[in-house]
């Protein structure tokens, strides 16, 4: 059974990256590829071309993102009853102590940045799979709203 | 008479004491002469007592020899004689016992008299009856037998011994009488000589006198003869009359003129010839001069023989003896009666007045005016002629004429005498306007007369009006001017003035309002309002305008001070006023006077000094200045002195000089000596610059002054605000650059990402599946691809140091080595080094660069070893106050002291990569992070001997 994984990246470089980590990681995942925020936001509530999207058991956020940013994405999925159940972790370059804070403040899971080298990038992969996706307990019912 | 000359004094003492003299004779005379009447009276008396004992005597005789007879006879007439004797007897008893009341020796002899009298008369009436009744024998024989004879005898002695007495007494009143006589002659005799002596000395002095006074009023006479010869020819009327205001003597002319003899002028008959309407006064007024001894004048009409009054000017005077005694009056009357000639005189004096004059009579009617009544009224002279006055001034001037109930005319007249009285006159066209009028009466023949002087006010009013309205307007302004203000019209008075004149007179306004000027500027400014020969008023004071004149100006309390005045004049209704400005120029007086003294000392020190100089008192005003001064702030020094420094430097200056509640001026100004103030100077056009003051203080006569040094830092602060500009466009370029350094690494972090990753990717996955130039090729991007995310990371941290720097707070310097050395442990553990340190202190710094410090110094000396066991020592030492000195030595390779400036440098290394790897950011980064905590980092070191990096930390200010 594929774990559904949501990723919400713009550049190309950084989707393929993380697909091959991921892959590395744990080939039994599905990652589903939004490349702005609008997309995103069609994916999760199964709009146009993803009426039959499934729902993601997680979300991997990058922040600077076109049409709608990581941080509006974030509050959608915050207030939207029916998502906020979804573990979303932000996955981006910024260090930036205000992204930091303002990602917690909007209930993100957890702030993650990508580190530099590729070692350390896959090692950061592999425990985002080994904790998010291996050893949390996440409720059952699974919505199909 | 109060004064006595000393003749007359005796004279009267001389009277005197004569008619003492005889009053005393008269006395004792009258006195002898009752005393003699007393004694008359006593020695008739005896006489009388003598006669009436003799008397009683014979009657008891006479009772006897009745008695006798009747016997002998029997005869009844013998009876009735005997019985008549008996009566008798007691009848002269009776007149004796009264004459000697007062003698109680003779009282009782007559009380023997009575009782020898009684029983004799009991005898013979025995005997008789005894011849009735028994016979004329037995009656013989009683007779015989009988003690009759005895009786008689006794009796008579009796009467003999009241007669001696009486006698004796006689004897002794005559005595008595003859002595007082003779000591009354005496007395008559000398009191007659004393009167005449003291009458004939009396006399002799009264004859001296009399023939000087004859001699005095003999001259008198002469000189009265010549002096009425002279009288006579006089044209006035004259006449004399004596202390007591008894007129008897006249002048021909009088006599003339009015067609009297002395007989009906003599005393106060020149009555006669008065007028009744005036005679009651002059009377009163001539009596009370007559009293008081001053001179009198007058002046009344008096009545001609033709029976016409004219109307004469009259003046008396006293004529005095040497001892101010009044002997006569002299007086005179003379003709003011107009005549022809007085009349033109009076006439053209009329004309002449500036005024309008009408002359108006005591029932209101107009007879006489000039020339300007006719055109101030527009009249026409014979049209205004006899009309009342009421046509021209209908209200407040004929009532003045006019007598009431409680005054006569010529009093209700008096009390407006010579007083301006403003009224209403009405022109012959209806039109009005106001007027001043000036009474004065005239005497005329027709009575009194009364002289209105009146003039047009209306352009005085009008000005008034003016005047008001310009004084609400100019107050003001007058007020506000700082130096005292005077407005003084051309007569030199005082018109207007402000408060700091009163201030600076010491005078209150309404004191000087209408004062001379001279009286607060004695000389020097009225005469400047004058005009002289050559010159007009107004000529004279356009030389003075705008001028400052110095002259000496009088405080109410007579003390003088310099001044200087400034004119400049003020049109107004009242003609050209002048308006001064007068300033107080004592303290710039006595600063010229102090600056005269101080010149050879000070001048040229003071011309000297590159700096403004201005030396002020205590007060504040400027007493000394340089040339520098002048130029700075654009005044002459004239100008200067004496003012106010805040003139010149408005703010901060004064209030230095100034004593609060805390401080004595001498403490202020301690505490402003030496040190330089920026303030802002003010120049003369009114442009501030600013400027910095040096004083010092400068002991003088006047108290401390205070020398202030003043520089002109206009190009300072404009280097300031220069250096300030570049400063701060620096820190914005820095801050500019470091942002840009920031932004460029973190987005060329990026793509250098994907570069790296991918190469990496590349290398992991290919690697021996293509060529061995590939594999190379390869290897030489990853290694690129991680130096230069090395240097990205690095050159972030440092613009880092910069931009993200977080707040300055108390941190243990040894947690933060601590912490270093755990992010070193892996570097520490692989080269076996050997990392101790002493205690070290909290101090004042962000942790998070404080731990970056540490652990790019350790993670150097570690890094550049060539021993087996590196060895890197931590000290910190107190230098200064609340300083910290860190040192971090090593054992390591040292370095060239060639190289210890470069070493900090960005981007600077010693080492080939080969040898070490490193991106030369690190110390730059230590610089960097040293610099921001206000310290800087240096190195001590020699090649081969290890190197010991120090830097400064400030000292945390909590203690424990």
């Amino acid at each position: 059974m594929p774990i559904e994984v949501l990723l919400v990246e713009d550049s190309p470089g950084d989707v393929r990256l993380t697909q091959e980590a991921f892959r590395d990681a744990n080939p039994s995942i599905h990652m589903h590829v939004a490349s702005d925020g609008v997309e995103a936001m069609a994916f999760l509530r199964r709009e146009g071309n993803h009426a039959h999207a499934p729902r993601p058991e997680l979300i991997l956020l990058d922040l600077n993102l076109p049409k709608m940013d990581g941080r509006e994405v974030l509050a959608h999925i915050k207030e939207d009853a029916n998502l906020k159940t979804i573990p979303t972790v932000i996955l981006t370059t910024s260090e930036a102590e205000a992204d930091i804070v303002k990602s917690y403040q909007l209930q993100a899971n957890c702030y993650l940045s990508k580190p530099v080298q590729l070692d350390a990038f896959e090692a950061l992969v592999k425990s985002i799979n080994d904790f998010w996706l291996t050893k949390v307990k996440l409720p059952q019912q699974r919505q199909n709203g | 008479m109060k004064t006595k000359s000393p003749i007359r004094g005796q004279l009267q003492l001389a009277f005197g004491s004569a008619v003492l003299a005889l009053l005393l004779v008269g006395a004792v005379s009258y006195r002898s002469l009752v005393e003699s009447r007393e004694s008359d009276r006593w020695v008739r008396h005896s006489h009388e007592v003598l006669e009436s004992l003799q008397d009683l005597l014979a009657a008891m005789h006479t009772v006897e020899s009745n008695a006798r007879g009747y016997l002998l006879t029997g005869d009844e007439s013998f009876l009735d004689a005997y019985r008549a004797g008996i009566a008798r007897t007691e009848k002269d008893q009776t007149v004796v016992r009264n004459l000697t009341a007062d003698n109680t020796a003779q009282q009782r002899r007559l009380d023997a008299l009575a009782t020898l009298a009684v029983q004799k008369f009991r005898l013979v009436e025995k005997v008789l009856g005894l011849q009735r009744t028994n016979g004329l024998e037995a009656a013989t024989g009683a007779i015989q037998q009988g003690s009759g004879k005895q009786l008689m005898d006794d009796f008579q002695k009796v009467i003999g011994e009241m007669q001696d007495e009486e006698l004796r007494l006689l004897a002794l009143r005559e005595a008595d009488a003859k002595r007082r006589l003779a000591q009354t002659k005496i007395v008559l005799i000398v009191g007659t000589l004393l009167g005449l002596l003291i009458t004939s000395v009396a006399g002799w002095s009264v004859q001296r006198d009399n023939s000087a006074r004859a001699q005095a009023e003999e001259a008198m006479r002469e000189g009265e003869e010549r002096f009425r010869t002279l009288a006579n020819n006089i044209p006035q009327l004259a006449w004399m009359a004596d202390e007591k205001g008894y007129t008897f003597w006249y002048n021909d002319r009088w006599f003339d003129y009015t067609g009297t003899t002395l007989e009906e002028m003599a005393g106060w008959g020149w009555q006669k010839v008065h007028d009744p309407n005036h005679v009651k006064r002059v009377v009163e007024k001539i009596s009370r001069c007559f009293q008081t001894g001053e001179v009198w004048d007058d002046t009344f009409p008096l009545r001609g023989r033709d029976g016409k009054y004219r109307l004469f000017l009259s003046r008396a005077v006293p004529i005095r003896d040497p001892n101010g005694r009044i002997l006569r009056w002299f007086g005179t009357n003379t003709d003011i009666s107009e005549s022809k000639d007085s009349g033109a005189k009076y006439r053209g004096l009329l004309e002449a007045a500036p005024d309008a004059m009408v002359v108006v009579d005591q029932s209101g009617e107009i007879v006489l005016l000039n020339v300007q009544a006719e055109k101030q009224f527009g009249y026409s002279r014979d049209e205004l002629l006899g009309q009342k006055v009421k046509n021209i001034i209908p209200e407040g001037f004929a009532e003045r004429l006019i007598a009431d109930g409680t005054r006569s005319a010529a009093e209700a007249l008096a009390q407006q005498i010579g007083t301006g009285i403003e009224l209403i006159a009405r022109r012959k066209d209806g039109t009005e306007f106001p007027i001043e009028i000036m009474l004065s009466p005239l005497e005329s023949a027709e009575g009194t007369l009364v002289t209105a002087a009146i003039r047009d006010i209306s352009v005085r009013r009008a000005a008034e009006k003016h005047l008001a309205q310009m004084e609400g307007r100019y107050r003001g302004l007058l007020e506000a001017a700082p130096d005292a203000m005077v407005v003084v019209n051309p007569a030199g008075e005082i018109v207007l003035l402000n408060v700091q004149a009163e201030k600076q007179f010491g005078y209150q306004r309404d004191e000087l309002v209408g004062q001379k000027v001279k009286n607060i500027i004695p000389e020097g400014f009225a005469e400047r309002l004058i005009a002289d020969g050559t010159r007009s008023a107004a000529e004279a004071l356009a030389q003075q305008i705008g001028t400052g004149i110095e002259l000496i100006g009088r405080r109410k309390n007579r003390s003088a001070f310099p001044i200087e005045i400034m004119l400049s004049p003020l049109e107004s209704a009242e003609g050209t006023l002048v308006t001064a400005a007068i300033r107080d120029i004592s303290v710039r007086k006595i600063a010229e006077k102090h600056l005269a003294q101080m010149e050879g000392r000070y001048r040229g020190l003071l011309e000297a000094a590159p700096d403004a100089m201005v030396v002020v008192n205590q007060s504040g005003a400027i007493v000394l200045l340089n040339v520098q001064a002048e130029k700075q702030f654009g005044y002459s020094r004239d100008e200067l002195v004496g003012q106010k420094v805040k003139n010149i430097i408005p703010e901060g200056f004064a209030e230095r000089l100034v004593s609060d509640a805390l401080r004595s001026v001498e403490d202020a100004l301690a505490q402003q000596i030496g040190t330089g103030i920026e303030l802002n100077g003010k120049r003369k056009n009114g442009t501030e610059f600013p400027i910095e003051i040096m004083l010092s203080p400068l002991e003088s006569a006047e108290g401390i002054l205070v020398t202030a040094a003043v520089r002109d830092i206009t190009a300072r602060k404009q280097a300031e605000a220069n250096l300030l500009n570049k400063v701060e466009e620096l820190n914005r370029s820095n801050e500019e650059l470091g942002q840009f350094a920031y932004i460029a690494s973190h987005d060329l972090q990026e793509p250098l990402r994907m570069v790296a990753s991918y190469t990496q990717l590349l290398s992991r996955r290919y690697k021996g599946k293509l060529d061995s130039d590939a594999d190379e090729f390869i290897a030489f991007a990853v290694d690129g691809a991680s130096r230069m995310q090395r240097l990205i990371q690095d050159l972030l941290a440092y613009s880092r140091v910069g931009t993200k720097g977080r707040d300055m707070v108390e941190v243990s310097s040894e947690e933060a080595l601590q912490q270093a050395l755990i992010n070193l442990r892996g570097a520490i553990e692989e080269k076996g080094a050997l990392v101790t340190h002493d205690s070290l202190p909290s101090v004042i710094a962000d942790d998070m660069q404080l731990i970056q410090l540490f652990q790019n110094l350790v993670g150097n000396a570690i890094k550049y070893q060539s021993s087996d066991v590196p060895r890197v020592h931590i000290t910190a030492v107190r230098s200064g106050a609340n300083k910290w000195t860190f040192s971090v030595k090593d054992n390591g390779l040292g370095i060239d002291p060639q190289y210890f400036e470069k070493i900090f440098g960005m981007f600077q290394r010693l080492h080939k990569r080969e040898e070490f790897a490193g991106t030369g950011i690190g110390l730059a980064i230590c610089k960097k992070i040293v610099e921001r905590h206000g310290g800087n980092i240096s190195v001590e070191s020699e090649p081969g001997r290890g190197s010991t990096f120090r830097f400064a930390l400030a000292e945390s200010q909590v203690k424990g």
